[in-house]
């Protein structure tokens, strides 16, 4: 039986919305009132395991899941060993260093040397600073990371943003972008390898249903 | 706080132990028949040696603190090659060797901090052929050792083929760092990367098929033929693959020849092999193994006798996998020797004796026992033991 991890949150509609187009119907998982973790398909072909965003590279590394959705963020920041198949175009965020407007700084660059830098990415912070060659304090924080520079913990953040909204009401403003990042399919590298057949035909359909060029 | 060994090392029961011994002897069995010869290389090298010549990542390696780079080994091949090449060096090639014991690993755990990564491993050495006859013995030979693990057809054993020779036909308009990061795209199966790189749509297209390209050996030369012409290392493959065919199918192996398998270290320099069987979850790398010219020559080997080849079969996901068949195999003691408050523990020890040496397993109860019932309810309760009661 093919195991699929979705993500619960943000992905997860679209992610069933894929699958459906490659024959697979994991909508169970979108029931209110669904408290299954593990959801098999109507057909028996297949099933969902719904963990969380950052859960599912790692489902997915242990070849546990065949497959999976997560964001490209998740992926960065976990450096798992899975394969990446298809940029699916939905989820579309950018991960960006914010500070506070009134900071007066435009650029990473202009952050003082030592200061402190709150993220819930901190592989994803250390090698983008590490590539201004500016030498920073990583704070981990789990979420809220907006009260960092508010709070006066941190100089400034490095985190996700989609509309920018988090950040405007909370009086930030975001100086520079690190990358892009939308929904990838993903693959258990050694299990797509020994496949004959049934995954690929699954990857081709959803490559099918994604429409080209989405994710710009 | 219980005391805990250190994350990832192995704290083995006796069953599982008892597992590990009889499939290592089932296995050099296997060996002796076929004329390779015992050796034990030291657990503790210097980085220098573990690390290959480059082929193995220093961060890969459990590190000793000491006022040397010591370290614990991470494979055998390397201390084997060395042993080959310096006090083996004037033996009559073909030289075969075999090993087995633990190797260990380090990699960061996900919470921080070191995960050790212990593992029994049993393999073979074969130094000093140039032609593909070493791979065809060496393959045969993991065949022959498969036979003997019992493993079963709904484990769906599959060999995994690759050549460092097909990679390098795939790689062969690039070069540089492009050339790094394709073939890395490549063994990771990475779609995205490749379709990010600067190339044109027609090189990727070629990159993306080849990637996809994998089958029965006829199926994948067909179409590498096709795109590359014929190549001397075709007609290799093409004998291997008929050579194995029938031993393959008596095990219900599945042969796969994949032109973009390769493991990550550059350890290898011919053909690349793995063996993989269904877990209970997920695919399980049962075996492993390849040609390592380079790494020989390294060694100090003379040009015209830098030849080396070798698998190893990874012991701990063996046992998980047969444990169920093998468990009626424990060995359990089947006579309880007890005596009685008149007599005495000296008396029953040469009773015990005498068990030994007819080869029966017999166990003492250490303690003077009241009455032949108290000495029957033990022998029942140590699973049915059968009872010598010394009483005077």
């Amino acid at each position: 039986m093919i195991t699929v991890a979705l993500a619960k949150g943000a992905l997860l509609k679209d992610s069933v919305a894929r699958f459906a187009a490659a024959g697979l119907d994991f909508s169970a998982v979108l029931d209110k009132d669904n408290r299954q973790l593990m959801v098999p398909t109507p057909c028996g072909r297949a099933r969902a395991l719904l963990v969380r965003n950052g859960d599912v590279p790692t489902y997915v590394a242990y070849g546990q899941a065949q497959l999976g959705v997560v964001g490209y963020d998740v992926l960065k920041e976990h450096q798992l060993p899975v394969a990446q198949l298809v940029d699916l175009g939905f989820g579309g965020c950018r991960m960006a260093v914010a500070v506070q407007e009134s900071s007066g700084y435009v650029r990473a660059a202009d952050l003082p040397p030592h200061c402190r830098v709150a993220s819930k990415f901190t592989h994803c912070a250390r090698e983008y600073f590490d590539a201004l060659d500016l030498p920073v304090e990583l704070v981990h924080l789990n979420g809220s990371v907006e009260l960092g520079p508010i709070t006066g913990m941190s100089e400034a953040i490095v985190d996700l943003v989609a509309t920018g909204r988090t950040l405007r009401d909370n009086g930030l403003i975001a100086i520079e972008d690190l990358f892009q990042s939308t929904a990838r399919l993903v693959g258990h590298p050694l299990s797509i390898r020994l496949d004959n057949g049934p995954l690929s035909s699954i990857v081709e359909a959803i490559r099918a249903a994604t429409p080209v060029g989405s994710s710009s | 706080m219980a005391l805990q060994p250190a994350a990832g090392a192995k704290d083995l029961n006796p069953r599982q132990v008892e597992t590990n011994r009889q499939l290592t002897e089932r296995l050099a069995s296997v060996y002796r028949l076929w004329g390779y010869d015992e050796v034990s290389p030291p657990r503790v090298e210097r980085l220098a040696t573990l690390m290959a010549g480059g082929a193995i990542d220093s961060s890969d390696i459990v590190r000793l603190v000491a006022d040397d780079p010591l370290g614990l080994r991470p494979e055998m091949t390397a201390s084997i090659a060395r042993a080959a090449c310096t006090r083996f060096a004037d033996r009559q090639r073909p030289l075969r060797l075999w090993a087995s014991g633990t190797v260990f690993r380090t990699r960061s755990a996900d919470e921080g901090g070191q995960c050790i990564e212990e593992n029994l491993q049993s393999g073979v050495e074969l130094f000093g052929v140039s032609g593909s006859e070493a791979e065809m013995e060496l393959l045969s030979l993991l065949m022959a050792s498969i036979q003997t693990l019992g493993l079963q057809a709904s484990q769906k054993p599959r060999l995994l083929l690759g050549h460092t020779a097909l990679m390098d036909l795939v790689l062969r308009p690039f070069s540089g760092t492009l050339r790094d990061q394709i073939r890395t795209a490549l063994i990771d199966f990475d779609r995205l990367a490749i379709e990010s790189f600067d190339l044109a749509e027609e090189e990727k297209s070629r990159l993306l098929s080849l990637m996809d390209c994998r089958g029965t050996a006829d199926q994948v030369l067909a179409q590498l033929t096709s795109l590359c012409g014929e190549q001397p290392v075709f007609e290799e493959l093409r004998r291997l693959c008929v050579h194995l065919a029938l031993a393959a199918q008596a095990q219900a192996v599945t042969i796969q020849l994949d032109p973009t398998f390769q493991p990550h270290f550059e350890l290898y320099t011919g053909l690349v092999f793995q063996l993989v069987c269904d877990g209970r979850s997920s695919p399980v790398v049962i075996a492993r193994g390849g040609r390592y010219d380079d790494l020989v020559s390294r060694c100090g080997a003379k040009d015209y006798r830098a030849f080396g080849a070798g698998f190893s079969l990874a012991i701990d996901p063996i046992r998980e996998m047969i444990s169920d068949l093998d468990a009626a195999a424990h060995h359990q003691p089947d006579v309880l020797v007890a005596f009685s408050t008149a007599s005495n523990l000296e008396s029953a020890m040469e009773r015990q004796r005498s068990w030994h040496q007819q080869g029966r397993t017999a166990v003492m109860a250490l303690e003077a026992l009241a009455s032949k019932q108290e000495a029957e309810q033990q022998a029942k309760a140590q699973g049915d033991l059968q009872l010598d009661w010394v009483d005077p």
